[in-house]
């Protein structure tokens, strides 16, 4: 009985639970789900992690290739993209990437270049002639609310993990050469970790919304946060906040920012080995 | 046909010698400057300008369809080349800035589309949007639960904040941040920020802001006014 | 090439890195009779198999075959949108995808000719066991997404799209198992890892009378291959001797594949209940 009321009132269902301060799926409103992180799962990549919010998982590979640099001379390129395929929901076909997908291939982006934890001067091989270029390609496996998190977590994990092989070119013949033997890691100043949250009715705030959460939201909210700092605040449109509801936000950002970092430097650590 | 009005010009300039950063740029807006739509404007903040047309509501694409309420439609058109991801995030947050402000229950089944062309960036242009889209809705007598108005502001590297960036402050400063408030109670109803900033700055921007919304507003309620009793 | 506008886009040519360093030509079996990792010739390496991995799907399945990894979701049956796709027999359509970073060197976003090459393969393989006339006016979409490719791939998508398939709880003949070899002389390796399958169609060896690699997907419980794909040129007798060395192979595999839906089964009555 309770799965038809679910599904034909979905609001209501939510209210009764909400009214007690809880969430049907026994969080409380404030409260994410269980994290869980990989890193250097794939070793075809030169860096790459795999991050479960609850159900959403997005895997991220980075692929390195080297490229001529632009006008400048010196910066390398980061190309991140994310990829909702069909395999992660129903509501997705098969196709060039969707409006969702290119926002948040776009957020994903705005991201780096905001927080500057990966300076493009630092992607240089060579002056001039040869630069790094970081394919950062996010694959969603099981879409289930939430994505910008899960994306920001599992990119910055393997973008923390990626080590690039040495490459050198020859100062006469501007020849070419690569040792795969040798490694070095990426340089990664920082870590932005978003923390995103809900309108319910108008009023309520939900911390980390499920799919379903997120189809009955009235608006949401992503807070950006870098140590002790406030790289982002991204709020597109919805249901109009206080000053106070935005602080509350900000708040639950630090909070969750220095619960991810450290998830991420236990993970690195353990990898390591 | 064409109305063009300039609002406290005088009063801008006067602001301007003596607290040049914290004046909006001069508005101007031409309404119903296209005929065939159900609203249109032409909105410049100093020298940006947008082109902003609604139709509707409108019969609506069948796959895009809501039993209960009108599809809100938005789409950005770029000066140049087609659009590009970062217009496509333009987009997602204009559109569901008008989803809320649209009372949508009023025409189930229908759309209301919204377009909007760049025509001149030079500096906040986000902002200069969310205003012509806003009062294109105005001219198109499309219900609103409120009025939206947007405001830039930018901080410079040694933190001074700046109202209504030009192209030139935003590729300077260090973070711009565009405010969107209700008309109501001058809620936050976007944020969109880009760069670093500290909390204070910005609190300091959101005051700022939340301040020049008035006066955008009022310019709202100036160019209808004048429009109706033309 | 036009530009991808709904993509970020890095600079217009780069390479890998490892373009720039030689990578010796490798000897299918070493001194000591064991392959590059370590395998006798006819070993199959580890398998991992899991139902139920995406919340979303259907029915979904992961499979892991040492370093190859591969992820599957079916939804479905649901309607036919377009009007003319109407018939009385279900449809099964496929879609294998190599995430770009699955390969040594980097994929692109877009379905290559090999990754549509593979889905018709897999289509062939699997339809011959679906009940299709139980689903009439309806169609089953399966998504494979190759996380991680080391050889072998399309096997390994034909076992974890059957296990998807069954958990999704779709009426079949029969389970689909799969298995691969690659041949060189009188030299047969089954299993091949992605280095092996490369070494054998290697463009230099041509010369060579009988190098290839085959794929049959096989039936158990009715004892019937369903398909089968070969690359190379390969003679006949070995053909036949190679696809018996394949059903044998997939016999061995049929128990895990059989626990690995007991498991799924009895994890998902303990849910609810």
């Amino acid at each position: 009985m309770a799965d038809q009321y679910r599904i034909a009132q979905p609001k209501d269902y939510y209210r009764q639970f909400l009214e007690k301060d809880v969430r049907p799926d026994n969080r409380g409103l404030g409260e994410y789900r269980a994290t869980v992180m990989n890193i250097g799962c794939v070793s075809t990549a030169e860096g790459s992690s795999l991050v479960k919010i609850g159900n959403t998982t997005v895997m991220c590979g980075i692929k390195a290739e080297v490229a001529e640099p632009g006008v400048d001379g010196k910066n390398g390129y980061l190309v991140p993209n994310v990829e909702l395929s069909p395999l992660c929901s129903a509501n997705f076909r098969p196709g060039p990437p969707g409006e969702l997908a290119q926002v948040l291939s776009q957020n994903m982006a705005d991201l780096i270049a905001d927080s500057q934890c990966v300076k493009l001067e630092n992607l240089c091989v060579c002056p001039g002639k040869l630069v790094w270029v970081l394919h950062i390609d996010l694959v969603c496996l099981d879409y289930d609310g939430n994505l910008m998190d899960a994306c920001t977590l599992a990119m910055m994990s393997a973008l923390k993990s990626t080590s690039l092989p040495v490459v050198t070119v020859d100062e006469e013949s501007g020849e070419i050469k690569t040792d795969p033997s040798s490694r070095t890691l990426l340089p990664v100043s920082c870590c932005p970790v978003s923390t995103t949250l809900i309108v319910f009715d108008n009023k309520l705030l939900l911390v980390d919304p499920t799919s379903e959460e997120e189809s009955l939201a009235t608006g949401a909210v992503t807070v950006v946060t870098e140590g002790k700092n406030v790289c982002s605040i991204y709020k597109p449109g919805g249901t109009p906040l206080t000053d106070k509801q935005i602080r509350d936000c900000i708040e639950r950002g630090f909070i969750r920012g220095k619960e991810a970092r450290s998830l991420i430097e236990e993970t690195l650590c353990s990898v390591d080995r | 046909m064409a109305s063009f009005i300039v609002v406290k010009k005088e009063d801008l300039e006067k602001k301007q010698n003596v607290e040049p950063c914290h004046t909006l740029r001069c508005l101007t807006s031409e309404l119903g400057c296209l005929t065939r739509q159900d609203g249109s404007v032409s909105l410049s903040q100093g020298d940006t300008t947008s082109l902003a047309v609604v139709y509707g509501p409108a019969e609506v694409r069948i796959s895009r369809e809501l039993i209960d309420r009108a599809t809100v439609e938005l789409v950005y058109k770029p000066k140049v080349g087609l659009p590009r991801p970062a217009d496509r995030k333009r987009e997602q947050i204009m559109k569901s800035i008008f989803e809320a402000t649209i009372i949508t229950n009023l025409h189930p089944r229908s759309s209301i589309t919204i377009i909007l062309q760049e025509t001149e960036d030079l500096g906040s242009n986000l902002a200069c949007c969310i205003n012509a889209a806003c009062l294109a809705l105005l001219d198109a007598a499309v219900n609103m639960s409120f009025m939206v108005a947007a405001v830039a502001v930018s901080v410079a590297d040694e933190g001074q904040i700046k109202l209504d960036p030009s192209k030139n402050d935003e590729e300077k400063g260090r973070a711009s941040i565009t405010f969107v408030f209700d008309s109501v109670d001058l809620n936050v109803v976007s944020i969109v920020t880009s760069g670093k900033f500290s909390q204070i700055e910005y609190k300091a921007g959101l005051e700022l802001a939340r301040e020049a919304s008035q006066k955008v507003f009022q310019f709202f309620k100036d160019s209808m006014s004048r429009k109706l009793i033309r | 090439m036009p530009t991808d506008t709904r993509r970020i886009s890095g600079p217009e040519i780069s390479h890998s890195p490892y373009d720039y360093c030689l990578t010796p030509p490798i000897d299918l079996i070493g001194a000591d009779k064991k392959r590059l990792d370590g395998r006798l010739p006819a070993q199959l390496r580890p398998l991992f198999l899991r139902a139920g991995v995406i919340s979303q799907a259907r029915g979904s399945g992961y499979i892991e075959v040492d370093q190859t990894k591969v992820i599957c979701a079916v939804y479905g049956p649901r309607e036919v949108l377009r009007r003319e796709d109407f018939s009385l027999k279900g449809q099964l359509t496929c879609d294998f995808k190599f995430t770009t970073f699955s390969c040594r060197l980097r994929r692109q976003h877009q379905q290559d000719n090999q990754e549509k090459d593979l889905s018709v393969q897999l289509l062939e393989a699997l339809e011959p066991a679906v009940c299709l006339q139980k689903y009439p006016k309806s169609q089953i979409n399966i998504y494979v997404t190759v996380l991680q490719n080391d050889g072998s791939a399309l096997s390994a998508a034909i076992i974890c799209a059957s296990l998807a398939l069954a958990s999704a709880g779709i009426e079949m003949y029969d389970l689909v198992l799969a298995s691969s070899v690659a041949m060189r002389d009188a030299l047969t390796i089954v299993d091949p890892t992605e280095r092996e399958e490369e070494a054998v169609l290697n463009k230099t060896h041509k010369a060579e009378l009988n190098a290839g690699s085959m794929t049959v997907a096989f039936l158990p419980s009715i004892n019937q291959v369903s398909a089968i794909s070969s690359d190379g040129e390969i003679l006949c007798e070995t053909l036949t001797k190679s696809m018996r060395l394949c059903v044998e192979n997939c016999l061995k595999l049929y128990p895990v594949l059989q626990q690995a839906l007991v498991k799924h089964r009895l994890d998902k009555q303990a849910d609810t209940s």
